[in-house]
């Protein structure tokens, strides 16, 4: 570094690093702490706890209701992943071309995902109402459907439906995140392509495609950390009920410390989420770095 | 047809014809958010009527009329804000003093301190809420602003640094260079030069920290459990979780909520998008890894 100290420069990296570490890394750490303890109401201020090994764990493992959300929690992050990733390409290509009117509009979409998830909540739970919810009603008059839809109590349906609101909430951004990598790719190699006679599939397949496969391996592992934070829209639609139908880790952890007050096993759950969450990050971290030394 | 088109031309069309693709397209995935803002103005009768009607027949504000006077919406929306903008200025002194930090240092603690970002902002807030309510419990902030301020800034936080760090590299050294010439400190370098230059770039990670401050739900629920101190979204939650909503009331409540983030978002639109753009660039091709070649 010419010139100055950089010792400025120092204190101003480890204020925010300490504080994320103060306020993200020690809950995290507390947290397994927690999942290896017996806490309830009783003894939740004190440090030490009664030490009971694995126990929370094994009480997690055997809970019906854990097996059943776990599988969800794949369901539901994994048909996230697939369509925002799937319609956000589709939508940012269409959106790439050149028409009047292309950069607003595409911009525009973004206002889904500028709303509040609880509010994207509450307003697709409306939209789903049984009886007087638009969605039904639309389906119906166009014939799609015989009877109306029960989209949040129906246990067979109800993970599909907070699975299209979330969907619809997210998928603005995964566009948007592939539309600038999009512009990244380099005008030439189309040229080049189309003297070559290539038509617009193939020059989908051969150049769009392989251009775009680190971004989009990085946008799909962002899209799953999002989405294991639907916390909220799945809190104002169902609530994860009927009997779990809807429910995902975060949520059924959280409600096992809130609702039960079972603090241990709901650390114990977190810590599968948190597994499930740190090992997309770091697929993420080295996507990144791949990316970065291509 | 324009040669962009052909070049990335993967759908057969262009021109007028995809822009009215567009119009309806658009129009449909943003129809639920008409329909928040319409079923607000109806009565409740009109918002039970089947078939339901696209456009209100006796558009009234009772609805709005009613949140305000009887569900206190004023006082969620002071404690939203209360929340939200102190957390926006935390997150951007800290955000910008820590990217700066990112962009000028290099060195094996840096790259660190960049992957460590990266892995704290994955976290999801549920799984936080037990041990944050119980650190805020012995350090008896529980049913204070500052408990949440201080918990919705550590996502925020996370979220300004990996937008933030490839815009402050974007400032030339050589303004820096010239400074330090004329005698001023890092400090005042940073504060006279670098943060003027940076104006835009940190209107819009504000504005979209204040966005994800102003709509935070988890810490608001599990920190707060006076009714007096709780924000907007937790009052619209109570509101909708009751057995039978009033569903005009409840997307009358979401509408005066989200109104101010759309408007914002609509004047902002350009810049928020290719904010978002340049940021977003980087959190799928982020350049962590590469020394920072400029200060070598």
């Amino acid at each position: 570094m010419p010139g100055s100290p950089s010792a400025l420069l120092y204190v101003f990296l480890a204020l925010p690093i300490l504080y994320l570490l103060g306020f993200v890394g020690f809950p995290i750490v507390y947290n397994l702490m927690m999942s290896v303890q017996e806490v309830n109401l009783g003894n939740i201020t004190e440090f030490i706890r009664p030490f009971v090994g694995l126990d929370n764990y094994r009480t997690v493992i055997a809970d019906e209701s854990f097996q059943k959300v776990l599988v969800n929690t794949l369901l539901f992050v994994g048909c996230n992943v697939l369509a925002q990733v799937a319609i956000g390409l589709a939508v940012a290509l269409f959106f790439a071309q050149d028409f009047p009117g292309a950069g607003f509009m595409r911009g525009l979409l973004l206002c889904s995902w500028m709303l509040p998830a609880l509010v994207v909540g509450a307003l697709w739970k409306w939209i789903f109402a049984t009886e007087y919810g638009v969605a039904n009603y639309v389906l119906s008059a166009l014939h799609l459907i015989g009877s109306p839809i029960h989209w949040l109590s129906d246990p067979a349906v109800a993970l599909t439906s907070v699975t299209l609101a979330n969907i619809w909430f997210g998928m603005p951004f995964s566009m948007i995140l592939i539309a600038a990598a999009l512009t990244a790719i380099p005008k030439e190699h189309y040229e080049a392509a189309s003297l070559d006679g290539a038509g617009s599939t193939a020059r989908f397949w051969y150049i769009t495609l392989p251009a775009l496969k680190p971004a989009l391996l990085a946008v799909a592992c962002l899209v799953t950390i999002y989405t294991m934070r639907a916390f909220d829209l799945i809190f104002a639609m169902t609530q994860g009920g009927p009997l779990d139908a809807s429910n995902v880790l975060p949520l059924l952890s959280y409600q096992f410390s809130f609702k039960q007050f079972d603090f241990g096993t709901g650390s114990a759950m977190g810590s599968f989420a948190f597994l499930i969450v740190f090992g997309v990050a770091l697929l993420y971290v080295r996507t990144l770095k791949q990316e970065t030394a291509s | 047809m324009s040669v962009r088109l052909r070049q990335l031309g993967v759908l057969p069309f262009g021109g007028w014809p995809a822009t009215a693709i567009a119009v309806i397209g658009v129009g449909i995935y943003l129809f639920p958010i008409y329909w928040m803002l319409i079923s607000g103005l109806k009565d409740s009768a009109e918002i039970f009527a089947n078939p339901p009607t696209f456009v209100p027949r006796a558009p009234s504000l009772a609805a709005f009329e009613y949140v305000f006077v009887r569900e206190n919406v004023l006082r969620y929306l002071r404690n939203s804000l209360t929340i939200a903008i102190p957390v926006t200025m935390l997150t951007l002194i800290l955000g910008a003093m820590g990217a700066y930090a990112m962009s000028r240092l290099r060195n094996r603690l840096v790259d660190f301190a960049i992957v460590i970002v990266l892995l704290l902002q994955v976290f999801p807030e549920a799984l936080l809420a037990t041990p944050m309510f119980i650190i805020f419990r012995s350090l008896e902030l529980l049913n204070t602003f500052a408990a949440v301020i201080l918990a919705t800034t550590s996502k925020t936080l996370a979220f300004a640094l990996v937008i933030l760090r490839p815009m402050f590299r974007q400032v030339p050294f050589e303004l820096e260079e010239a400074s330090f010439v004329d005698g001023c400190t890092r400090l005042q370098t940073f504060r006279l030069v670098v943060l003027p230059l940076m104006k835009v770039p940190l209107i819009v990670v504000g504005t979209l920290c204040f966005v994800q401050a102003y709509g935070q739900f988890v810490y608001g629920l599990t920190l707060l459990s006076q009714q007096e101190l709780q924000p907007a979204t937790v009052g619209i939650y109570s509101f909708v979780g009751a057995e039978y909503a009033d569903w005009h009331r409840v997307m009358a409540f979401s509408s005066i909520f989200v109104l101010p983030i759309l408007a914002i978002f609509l004047a902002m639109q350009r810049r928020i998008v290719s904010g978002l753009t340049a940021g977003g660039a980087q959190m799928t091709k982020i350049s962590v890894f590469r020394r920072f070649e400029r200060c070598a």
